[in-house]
């Protein structure tokens, strides 16, 4: 009987329960407060920088010792290698029903959108358990043991920086949501193709750390780090020299976007949200005309709408792109602005909070039921054909009654304003460091109001059922 | 020299913003290029199998039947909108063997070919639901319950 399922197409199986939108009168109640909250701000509007110091304390050196000491790594390091390589396994051997699946609930749910979330609360915890660092520092080790040195590294070209995490970020939403194409319709990558995608990339990252170095990799190119660790910047806690630190809530933000191509990463998060929460609403009609027009143009049907989506994201990102250049330039006018090129880059981390608000508004109920599946199902009979069930838990289901519609709307609109507020304590904040007198810096600040305004009306836009 | 840059992505960006708007606009305009969903269900009053006519109470609202046909549901997706704590009632003729499946609430049943099942179960779980044709993964029905 579940043998037969493995050879047919799932149309959005992974998402059993999906949220209603957000009723007219809440999001008229949401899009006001963001303006009432917006113009407070300006008001209270402080006249020193107070995050751009991250007043870092050292904690104990035993707690640092414990959690980031060479055992500690080595643990972590196993479990990340161990958890791809199931995930990679379930994904090859395992059934093609994507709900079923270890590999599609562990890499697109638990991994990509519970990190995000881990990394605000609790720091960069990706970088211990990312299974290619620890494989690379391994065999890194391993050669400096038998050579007797350091294995040379090309440099990496500066120039590039992030781009490659920014265009990584693209990819993997693409693969999750565009890629996995069943009649005409997208239904989401199937646990083989992920698992194959997860092979591809790991021979991708291994061969760039081993061409560019571990580290210098995990920090620039590394899709997973790079995004992670963005969101990290966010909480208290950091790292350094081995020693645990806490600093200020939000002062490490500030200090990300150090590299070129960091302002796209931030970018590609919100525009990648924004096109799965349009893709059925919002843009619904566009995507129906172009992949009609590419189908009456003798396409095949699967290419068309791959490419149809492809475009849509491209949008997504350039529109994105555009409001906040937008602000930016509009920034720049301001009697004594930095130059364009520093302003750029300069306020790319206040969008940190708007990707997170984003990223937590559409996909917290899917997390909070998938997570079920994750620790019950999933864990005990992760190939998904009923041949095991390892912790007696294989017949388990999800209780989608945790969460009624009202607690789920009343998450969304509170993630959107809150990211909405911290975003522009984030921008005035910089303002006040960047421009001399307090007056000009509260003026430059009309122009990031706007774009905020506009990246939370159009969040709240998606989630409503105006978004029909 | 960065200006410039910043002056050519912004005018790139323009002109994207100018498509996406141009595309949901024109698409506000005609509306019925969509493809709206306008099914047996939601014509509720009329969709009634005649079987039923004459075992209806006169209070209770007709049961609307999904017709699928060469394994498609005729008229595209159908859709049920009800208030929690209400029953969900519909029934699926078919020309083609299949399991039912109603997601979320998970409930599955069988139909062979040419035959008819119905469903009746209350509404508990709020959100939206698909009910599918489980070997073909065909969508039917798009069920939304209210709080």
């Amino acid at each position: 009987m579940i043998r037969l399922f493995e050879t047919l197409p799932y149309a959005h199986a992974l998402v059993a329960r999906q949220d209603l939108p957000i009723p007219a009168w809440l999001f008229a109640w949401g899009a006001s407060i963001v303006l009432i909250v917006s113009f407070f701000a300006l008001s209270a509007a402080w006249r020193e920088p107070r995050f751009e110091d991250e007043q870092r304390r050292s904690l104990g050196v035993g707690l640092s010792r414990a959690l980031l000491g060479m055992p500690a790594q080595i643990i972590c390091g196993g479990v990340g290698v161990f958890l791809l390589g199931v995930a990679v396994y379930a994904g090859l051997r395992g059934t093609e029903a994507p709900d079923r699946n270890f590999a599609i609930t562990f890499l697109f749910v638990t991994v990509w959108l519970g990190f995000p979330a881990f990394s605000v609360v609790l720091g960069n915890v990706f970088k211990p358990f990312n299974p290619w660092r620890a494989i690379g520092r391994a065999v890194g080790g391993g050669f400096e043991a038998l050579a007797g040195q350091r294995f040379a590294h090309a440099r990496y070209p500066e120039r590039l920086g992030r781009w490659p995490a920014a265009i990584g970020l693209l990819a993997f939403v693409w693969l999750e949501i565009v890629y996995g194409v069943s009649g005409g319709v997208a239904v989401g990558v199937e646990p083989h193709s992920a698992a194959v995608a997860a092979l591809v990339y790991s021979a991708y990252t291994l061969t760039m750390m081993v061409v560019f170095g571990v580290e210098e990799w995990c920090e620039r190119g590394e899709v997973f780090s790079v995004y992670f660790g963005m969101f990290s910047r966010l909480g208290i806690f950091g790292a350094e020299g081995g020693r645990l630190q806490h600093r200020k809530p939000l002062s490490a933000a500030g200090h990300w976007a150090t590299l070129p191509g960091s302002t796209a990463v931030v970018i590609a998060s919100i525009a990648t949200t924004s096109f799965d929460g349009g893709q059925e609403g919002a843009f619904k009609g566009g995507i129906e005309r172009v992949y009609e027009w590419l189908v009456d143009g003798g396409l095949d049907r699967t290419l068309s709408l791959r490419l149809t989506n492809t475009l849509f994201i491209a949008l997504c990102f350039a529109g994105v792109a555009l409001v906040y250049l937008i602000g930016v330039r509009g920034m720049s006018t301001v009697k004594g602005a930095p130059p364009l090129r520093k302003l750029l880059p300069g306020f790319a981390h206040t969008l940190i909070p708007i990707a997170f608000a984003y990223l937590f508004a559409h996909y917290f109920s899917l997390f909070v039921f998938q997570e079920q599946a994750q620790f019950g199902y999933l864990l005990s009979d992760p190939l998904g054909t009923a041949t095991t069930d390892l912790f007696g838990t294989a017949s388990s289901g999800i209780d989608f009654k945790v969460l009624s519609s009202n607690a789920i709307w009343y998450v969304q609109v509170g993630a959107l304003v809150v990211g909405h507020v911290i975003a522009l304590v984030l921008a005035h904040d910089r303002a006040t460091a960047w421009w001399g007198d307090y007056r000009d810096a509260a003026r430059s600040q009309y122009w990031m109001l706007a774009v905020m305004v506009a990246f939370t009306c159009f969040g709240l836009y998606l989630l409503s059922d105006a978004n029909g | 020299m960065q200006s410039n840059t910043a002056r050519v992505l912004v005018g790139i960006g323009a002109v994207a913003a100018a498509v996406i708007l141009l595309l949901v606009l024109k698409d506000d305009g005609g509306d019925d290029s969509t493809g709206d969903a306008t099914t047996a269900a939601k014509a509720k009053p009329t969709g009634a199998g005649k079987g039923d006519a004459g075992q209806q109470k006169p209070a209770k609202p007709a049961v609307p039947t999904i017709v699928i046909r060469g394994g498609k549901p005729v008229g595209g997706i159908a859709e049920i909108s009800v208030d929690e704590g209400e029953r969900v009632r519909f029934k699926v003729r078919s020309d083609v063997a299949e399991e039912i499946h109603v997601h979320g609430y998970d409930i599955a049943k069988e139909v062979s070919a040419g035959g008819t099942v119905g469903f009746d179960f209350p509404a508990t779980i709020e959100g939206i639901f698909e009910a599918e044709l489980e070997h073909l993964g065909e969508q039917i029905l798009e069920l939304t319950v209210n709080p």
